[in-house]
């Protein structure tokens, strides 16, 4: 086995995860590989680092802390709907959507013609005064006039 | 097995509307998770603010649970994705020194018998260097050492809290050790 294959099962072989063919083989490279070999023994140290490390406790109260905060928190009401009640409140939804767009068209085309046309007459520049002479206003449009003309 | 199996009848309970079963379920996990978010964040104000979101999550979602797979791996995910949220707070100093909070230091296990003050206060040092080493990890592979060496999970368990390969975990969990010792080395020669 090479070195570089050895060094890739240490983590493993440290953690029981290997299996017996590699675990042997790894075995049989450390017995003449020191370099590995103090590999192995540097992983299982920081191993052991942290076996003696503290294991934490929840602070006193947490229990009641989260009972309390759940009572506020809203549970997922939407995932608990069954799924064939979903897809159909999602249809009548469109349906309702698609009836909206149906019923409006008809609608729009019942008031558009006399709406149209009072509309396009309150646009039209006809509606306005023609501006009183010597104002500004009128030495504009003369300009404009004149340009439009060329 | 009996644990699992325990889960389960505690998860009905919960979806029946028994609000108490939710309750043994926080109990009997509250101090793994609070232990796992402690030692992803080091701080133990964000640790018991992670671990009570990862509660409140838990709760919000239990119904979408689903019982073939095991809850403490899912409880775990939910752990785990929260204390990432957490990675934009200001980092702690040491996970394991915890001069700052006052927290009880006596948590050593001696090695065999009374320990003498040099044992005592090498063993200090190592887990302060460690804590500090720690802080100095990609969060993946934080997260990765820490499930194993801390939690004690498996690699398979491992990869399904993180919902990754094997494969995956095992190349984590080795770059994570190296990267370790040489952070601890540089910890040691500093000092």
């Amino acid at each position: 086995m090479k070195c570089s294959k050895a060094r890739r099962l240490i983590s493993p072989y440290i953690d029981s995860e290997l299996s017996s063919g590699d675990r042997n083989k790894l075995e049989d490279h450390m017995k003449v590989c020191e370099t590995c070999r103090n590999m192995v023994k540097e992983t299982q140290a920081l191993h052991q680092v942290f076996v003696n490390t503290e294991k934490f406790e929840a602070p006193y109260g947490f229990r009641a802390r989260v009972m309390a905060n759940v009572k506020t928190a809203k549970l997922g009401w939407f995932p608990r709907i069954p799924i064939p009640i979903r897809l159909a409140e999602g249809a009548v939804i469109l349906l309702l959507i698609a009836i909206g767009i149906i019923t409006g068209s008809f609608l729009v085309k019942g008031f558009l013609p006399q709406r149209m046309g009072n509309e396009l007459a309150s646009l039209h520049l006809e509606v306005f005064d023609s501006a009183p002479p010597g104002t500004l206003g009128s030495a504009y449009l003369a300009m404009t006039g004149e340009r439009n003309e060329k | 097995m009996r644990r699992e199996t325990d889960d389960v009848e505690l998860i009905r309970g919960f979806k029946d509307g028994d609000v108490s079963s939710f309750e043994q379920l926080v109990l009997k996990y509250q101090d793994k998770v609070y232990n796992l978010c402690r030692h992803m964040l080091g701080s133990a104000h964000d640790a018991d603010d992670a671990a009570q979101d990862t509660f409140t999550k838990a709760y919000q979602n239990l119904n979408n649970f689903r019982p073939e797979a095991s809850f403490y791996t899912w409880l775990y995910r939910i752990a785990v994705n929260t204390c990432l949220d957490y990675k934009k707070r200001p980092f702690f100093q040491s996970i394991f020194g915890s001069h700052v909070e006052g927290d009880n230091e006596s948590g050593i296990e001696p090695v065999s018998g009374e320990p003498s003050p040099e044992k005592l206060y090498e063993s200090k040092q190592l887990r302060y260097a460690l804590g500090t080493s720690l802080g100095k990890l990609s969060l993946k592979l934080r997260a990765v050492i820490i499930l194993k060496e801390v939690e004690g999970l498996s690699y398979e368990q491992i990869a399904g809290v993180l919902d990754v390969s094997i494969g995956t975990v095992k190349s984590r969990i080795s770059r994570a050790r190296e990267e370790l010792k040489e952070l601890m080395k540089e910890f040691r020669e500093q000092k």
